[in-house]
């Protein structure tokens, strides 16, 4: 039990996790930054949003995703940005899961918004869980020793 | 938790101003209101974001079904041809844009330049019907209609198909 609690606070491993996916996001976000068109058209082949909002999800989920990504990295409002990055693991396995069930061949958005990047829904489905039970440790890991502003709480 | 909450907050306070001020000031810039259908109906015409100004007509399903029966109107596929092979609209002609070496090839050009057409590809997860029909609109081809709803829709609205195989 206590290696157990000693892993689950240990700060290098938070330290690791917080590069994998701070990269992670990071990087996502550069391709749909830079062609929100492509992105909206995307967002709106998952149909889920009503379509006014597709755009405006377009323009400020790429932005969501970096500065969380960056958040998480340098330890500035690390606690905000885990909470975050969660819910939009969760919004985007809720997505995803949407899709596969309705059997469509949807374009992924997750790295890349080129329609050539068919993807896999149910490998899309697991990679995403993946990321979430890692960002489930990170925000029950209390860990505050790589953080460059560090909260009061 | 409540510290988390806060900063999340911030966090996506930032993102919005970011996110909404890039796209003022940069020219990739998009409407912050796109012109999509919450629920596609037959009368509704999907317009991409990408879109510009000068580009060709886009047209809705109705409007593409109601060509269809005029004698004389083009429907040309702007999609792979394999995709083509394996259902199209009936009576469409292949013209692949990822597969055109150029503006000046053959398929294109044999098209005569007041024909009366409509350009379609899957539907709203591909470009390729706004790029043909920019390159046919930059050819000097004034009839040129896009049917942005594409394959997708008019197969799903159950409208004449054929296969090639």
């Amino acid at each position: 039990m206590a290696m157990d609690s000693k892993l689950l606070h240990n700060d290098y491993v938070a330290l690791i996790i917080r590069l994998i996916i701070g990269v992670m996001f990071i990087y996502a976000s550069y391709d749909k930054i830079t062609t929100p068109a492509e992105f909206a058209r995307i967002i709106y082949n998952y149909h889920l949003l009503p379509g006014e909002l597709v755009n405006l999800a377009a323009l400020i989920m790429p932005w969501m995703e970096l500065i969380c990504g960056i958040a998480l990295i340098a330890g500035i409002y690390r606690r905000g940005s885990i909470v975050i990055i969660n819910l939009m693991l969760v919004i985007f396995a809720v997505a995803i899961a949407i899709n596969l069930i309705r059997g469509v061949n949807l374009e992924c958005g997750c790295f890349s918004v080129s329609s050539r990047a068919k993807s896999n829904a149910l490998e899309l489905l697991l990679r995403d869980i993946g990321l979430l039970i890692l960002g489930v440790y990170l925000f029950i890991n209390k860990s505050t020793r790589f953080d460059l502003l560090k909260s009061k709480s | 938790m409540k510290t988390g909450i806060r900063q999340a907050i911030l966090l996506t306070t930032l993102a919005v101003i970011l996110g909404l001020a890039t796209n003022t000031l940069t020219e990739t810039g998009i409407p912050f209101f796109g012109n999509w259908p919450s629920l596609a109906g037959s009368d509704s015409i999907i317009v991409p974001p990408s879109a510009d100004e000068g580009d060709p007509p886009f047209i809705s399903l109705d409007e593409a079904a109601a060509k269809f029966q005029t004698p004389g109107i083009l429907f040309i596929d702007a999609r792979d041809p394999e995709d083509y092979e394996y259902g199209h609209i009936k009576g469409a002609i292949s013209i692949p844009y990822d597969y055109l070496e150029d503006i000046n090839d053959p398929r294109v050009t044999s098209v005569p330049k007041d024909q009366g057409m409509v350009i379609y590809c899957s539907g709203t997860e591909c470009e390729s019907s706004l790029y043909l029909g920019r390159d046919f609109q930059y050819k000097g081809y004034t009839e040129v209609s896009i049917f942005f709803g594409g394959w997708r829709e008019w197969n799903e609205a159950g409208l004449p198909v054929e296969q090639d195989i």
